[in-house]
């Protein structure tokens, strides 16, 4: 083989392996990354009254895991199941927004993700280390807050979603804080972490 | 002559050795995040300005009998207005075994390519050396 020859099949070799290596790393997941935690719009003057007014809940503080986050306003997907945060960095938790305000009678539900990808934690990664007493404050739009304390944590199967206690009826304002948990399955989860929560104190 | 055809199909195997490991690599499964349909549709988007929110459009599976626009507590109908299906999907679990997959699929793509390149290079070599 002449040297013409040899530096020809050599230096094919060294650009396939300079292509192949090159092409498939541009391709990731397909993100939106531009959530980022933000100042929650408040009214600039809390009204002095003693109940929540039933406006939407702009942030939600949970002291006891390091919680302090903006919430948005979730509806449905398109298959009907709840619709969850954006998957960015830095996540922030959602308040469905079909189910009753904060403070209003009835269970409020806000979501957060366990996990993000590759963004790590998410906002509700330490959900499940919350115990009866707790404290959770979900302050509105129109500046009050109500206050809740964790009644209960739950770990259950996303096939025994316990729908009817979480969406159900009740006598007083209470509070379900959702994530997901348990074993991991691929890119998920098999269980969901349910907080439920009640009224403790409402004030400006 | 007999040389330069040899060079030619070294070239050729190694063109299409290189071809085929990005292929691979796409082929593999990735890591998206299922909450992608979710946030997808615009009508559902979540907002950071709360507000009076838009009249549900889709309705799967209701407590009621049907969505009213009306947000109702009152006795008799249910306080969730919609009652979600299924289980919330609240986690996309980390991405690392996903990337070290393509990792090892790109690594040996890449050994794979140079072992072809290497191949090809001894036969002529040798064919060249023994006159064949």
């Amino acid at each position: 083989m002449s040297p013409l020859s040899r530096r020809a099949v050599v230096g094919a070799a060294a650009a396939a392996l300079v292509t192949g290596c090159g092409g498939p790393t541009a391709a990731g997941p397909a993100v939106t990354p531009g959530a980022r935690r933000s100042a929650p719009r408040e009214s600039a003057a809390p009204r002095p009254a003693s109940r929540p007014s039933g406006a939407a809940p702009v942030r939600l503080l949970v002291p006891a895991i390091g919680v302090d986050t903006p919430v948005l306003r979730l509806g449905l997907a398109a298959d009907g199941t709840v619709e969850v945060p954006p998957v960015t960095a830095h996540d922030r938790a959602g308040w469905y927004r079909y189910s009753p305000p904060p403070g209003q009678v009835g269970p409020s539900v806000i979501l957060g993700h366990v996990t993000v990808g590759p963004y790590g934690d998410g906002v509700f990664r330490h959900l499940a280390r919350l115990h009866r007493g707790d404290a959770v404050t979900a302050r509105l739009a129109d500046g009050r807050t109500a206050e809740f304390a964790v009644r209960e944590v739950r770990t259950v199967a996303k096939a025994d979603f316990p729908a009817g206690e979480v969406y159900g009826d009740v006598d007083r304002p209470e509070l379900r804080l959702i994530t997901c948990g348990g074993p991991r399955t691929g890119d998920g989860y098999l269980a969901n972490v349910i907080v439920f929560a009640a009224l403790r104190a409402a004030g400006p | 002559m007999r040389r330069t055809v040899l060079s030619g199909l070294a070239l050729a195997g190694t063109a299409l050795l290189a071809g085929a490991v990005p292929a691979f690599a796409d082929a593999s499964p990735t890591q998206m995040p299922r909450t992608q349909a979710a946030t997808a549709v615009p009508s559902a988007a979540p907002s950071d300005a709360p507000g009076t929110g838009a009249t549900p459009s889709p309705v799967p599976r209701t407590r009621t009998a049907a969505p009213t626009a009306v947000p109702s507590t009152g006795p008799g109908r249910g306080q969730v207005r919609v009652v979600p299906s299924g289980a919330p999907d609240t986690g996309v679990a980390t991405a690392s075994a996903g990337d070290s997959g393509n990792s090892g699929v790109l690594v040996g793509g890449g050994a794979a390519v140079l072992a072809g390149a290497g191949t090809a290079f001894l036969v002529v070599r040798r064919r060249r050396a023994t006159g064949a």
